[in-house]
């Protein structure tokens, strides 16, 4: 008889109920699979236009800013002291020098990009020293140019593109000179991801 | 003060009946012997590797009830462990040179059981499972030390994640799954799987990887916890500085376990090459060395590729672990000239030394099994030679003394260091008691084996009296 069957039917009814069970079992686990969601962390600062705030607490001004200088600065802020801790939140914002375009007196002076490094995610920071005068980065010396924030030596600038140039900040100047941050858009074609790159716009 | 001259008495009858409990649980297969004599720590490094990880466990344990993994205040807690709670400071150097010993003693239990060609005769699931828990390992100690998020902690921690970002197609996701979004999340998370899922994966991984019989060394397990302790007193671990977003950090290197892997990152080549692809190539391989390694024998000398092998990844896991460690302390070169690795350098010295390794070390197995050959022929004439320490039972009873007076003085000691606020001194004393008590077991059970030799009472045993102790005489009476 089970010869029969084997011969005959091309499913036994065995194999038909086994994959009626899979199906089943399939079927059971399947609502889980989204559940996966609850991994990632749902970000929850809002991008607005925000004033640039330097570390002293005043808001940056584009008369009184320093040349060929650097602050850290944070956005977007969320209010939590803790969470305003975090790298990824980090900006350096740099006045360029004068060469570069530094002594004009309006936001062409000024760029900030993540202070993240798109290697490894060390931090870097801008060396206004003569010679020096980019982004350095300590973990695996990625330097960054001031004037777009692209990678031109180290392991960063042997990345493909997106992944050569650092996310940016855009700014805008009121009628007292002072700056705000225009509100962000993380995508690689906007403001750029923070670790991953951006492209450049030609 | 009563004595008993009986072997046993009701604690210790209640501890044999406990052990003959365990018979009816899941541990029947497992056959514990405590050595009655010194034995080759070779052997049972797997279980010295077990005892580090139930030290870790219990001052871990003691560490979480300070430890906030909180941004801002994870540093700031290890500092007050460290610093203002007491005996923290001990505690933390046990939990951090602990973590070195383990996972020393899984590297050194793996080329063991790798030279003496253990993971053949159907062991195949242990050398694996042993593989992936080495890897574990690993991986807890390096999510260990990112919690203390120092500077050097938050440097880790990036090239961690960004090391799982770089990975082709699933990395971004997997990032997000695993690591959350940013740092406040990250160090909750390596936290939850440091002090929680790694140890539990861990513990699950152990159940396979057990072998049936175990070996339980008193005085070596003694004698190298005081060795942690003794390290613990001479090198306490730093604090490092608090990791400040404003103020990027100096150059710094990982943990010696990882600076091989960090050599590879620093040639500048393809990050996820040479950060993710190498060292999974290297553990691949290491995992799939049974099926590779055909030799039907087992001594090393009888697998000479397998063994040559073996000392050549040695030799250049020893290399790349130094080359990652060194950054030339000439300040006055740039950044880039200092950190990055010349990969044309890097990757022809390994061509170089690959092959030059591996045939140098094919020739002197060779040598060493002709060699030993010709030693056998040799020994076979001559008598054989070995010069054994011998003391007498007084002499054993007089040393047991002296070390416990030594003992006595150094409990002392250490508890005046503690109270002076010497703390790496009174650890290291501390550590020197566990030392001293290493030697006093085993003179100890020396003793008792000398004890055991000698016949005090030689004739007429049959006419005793009255027996010891019925259960010891039962098997040996005639029916």
């Amino acid at each position: 008889m089970s010869e029969q069957d084997s011969t005959k039917d091309p499913l036994s009814r065995r194999d038909f109920l086994k994959l009626l069970a899979a199906a089943g079992v399939a079927l059971t686990f399947t609502p889980f699979i989204p559940w996966g969601k609850f991994m990632p962390n749902p970000s929850n600062a809002s991008l607005e236009r925000a004033q640039v705030i330097l570390p002293d607490g005043t808001q940056a001004n584009v008369k009184t800013f320093p040349k060929n200088h650097s602050e850290v600065i944070t956005y977007p802020k969320t209010g939590d002291s803790v969470l305003d801790q975090e790298a990824f939140k980090k900006w350096q914002f740099i006045r360029l020098p004068d060469e570069l375009g530094g002594a004009v007196d309006d936001v062409s002076a000024f760029r900030a990009y993540s202070m993240v490094c798109l290697h490894l995610w060390c931090l870097w920071k801008y060396w206004p020293q003569e010679g020096r005068k980019r982004g350095e980065c300590p973990c695996h010396g990625s330097m960054y140019n001031p004037l777009n924030g692209k990678a031109f030596a180290g392991p960063a600038s042997l990345q493909a593109s997106p992944s050569n140039v650092l996310a940016t900040l855009y700014f805008e100047a009121d009628n007292d000179g002072n700056l705000w941050i225009k509100p962000a858009v993380w995508s690689v074609n906007e403001n750029g991801i923070v670790g991953y790159g951006r492209f450049l716009k030609t | 003060m009563v004595v008993s001259l009986k072997r046993r008495n009701g604690l210790v009858d209640f501890f044999y009946w406990i052990w003959d409990g365990m018979e009816r649980t899941v541990f029947i297969g497992t056959k514990f012997s405590f050595p009655s004599r010194f034995v080759s720590p070779f052997g049972f490094l797997g279980m010295l590797t077990f005892v580090m990880f139930v030290i870790l466990g219990v001052t871990g344990a003691l560490l979480m009830f300070y430890y906030e993994p909180i941004l801002d205040r994870a540093w700031d807690s290890v500092q007050k462990i460290n610093d203002t709670v007491p005996y923290g400071f001990m505690i933390r150097n046990i939990h951090y040179h602990a973590s070195n010993a383990m996972v020393l003693l899984a590297v050194l239990h793996m080329y063991y059981q790798y030279f003496s060609g253990r993971y053949k005769i159907r062991n195949e699931i242990i050398w694996v499972t042993g593989v992936v828990l080495g890897t574990v390992t690993i991986l807890e100690a390096f999510t260990g030390y990112d919690i203390i998020f120092s500077e050097r902690a938050e440097l880790a921690i990036s090239i961690a994640a960004s090391l799982t970002n770089s990975m082709p197609v699933v990395g971004p996701t997997i990032r997000d799954a695993m690591f959350g979004s940013g740092f406040a999340d990250f160090i909750l998370r390596f936290y939850t799987m440091h002090v929680f899922l790694l140890p539990v994966v861990m513990l699950g991984l152990m159940a396979v990887h057990m072998p049936r019989f175990l070996v339980f060394d008193v005085p070596l397990v003694m004698a190298i916890s005081g060795a942690i302790f003794i390290t613990g007193g001479v090198f306490p671990v730093d604090l490092g500085s608090k990791f400040e977003p404003t103020v990027p950090p100096g150059i710094t290197v990982p943990e010696w376990y990882l600076t091989g892997i960090y050599a590879f990152l620093r040639t500048q080549y393809d990050k996820f090459v040479t950060g993710v692809l190498w060292p999974g190539v290297f553990i691949v391989a290491i995992a799939m060395t049974p099926f590779i390694d055909r030799y039907k024998k087992f001594s090393w000398k009888d697998r000479p590729i397998v063994t040559a092998f073996g000392i050549t990844g040695i030799t250049q896991v020893m290399v790349t672990t130094y080359w990652g460690f060194y950054i030339t302390p000439d300040i006055t070169k740039p950044l880039v000239a200092r950190l990055v690795i010349d990969p044309i350098f890097f990757y022809l010295v390994m061509l170089l030394l690959v092959p030059i390794g591996f045939g140098f070390s094919y020739m002197m197995i060779l040598l060493a099994k002709e060699s030993e050959r010709k030693a056998k022929l040799a020994a076979s004439k001559a008598p054989h030679k070995s010069s054994p320490i011998n003391l007498s039972g007084k002499w054993i009873n007089w040393l047991i003394v002296a070390l416990l007076a030594f003992q006595v003085y150094l409990n002392i000691a250490a508890y005046n260091a503690a109270l002076a606020g010497m703390k790496n001194f009174a650890l290291f004393l501390t550590g020197l008691i566990l030392m001293v008590f290493a030697g006093l077991f085993h003179l100890y059970r020396h003793g008792l084996n000398e004890a055991k030799k000698i016949q005090v009472p030689p004739p007429a045993e049959a006419e005793s009296p009255k027996a010891l102790d019925g259960k010891e005489l039962s098997g040996s009476l005639p029916q």
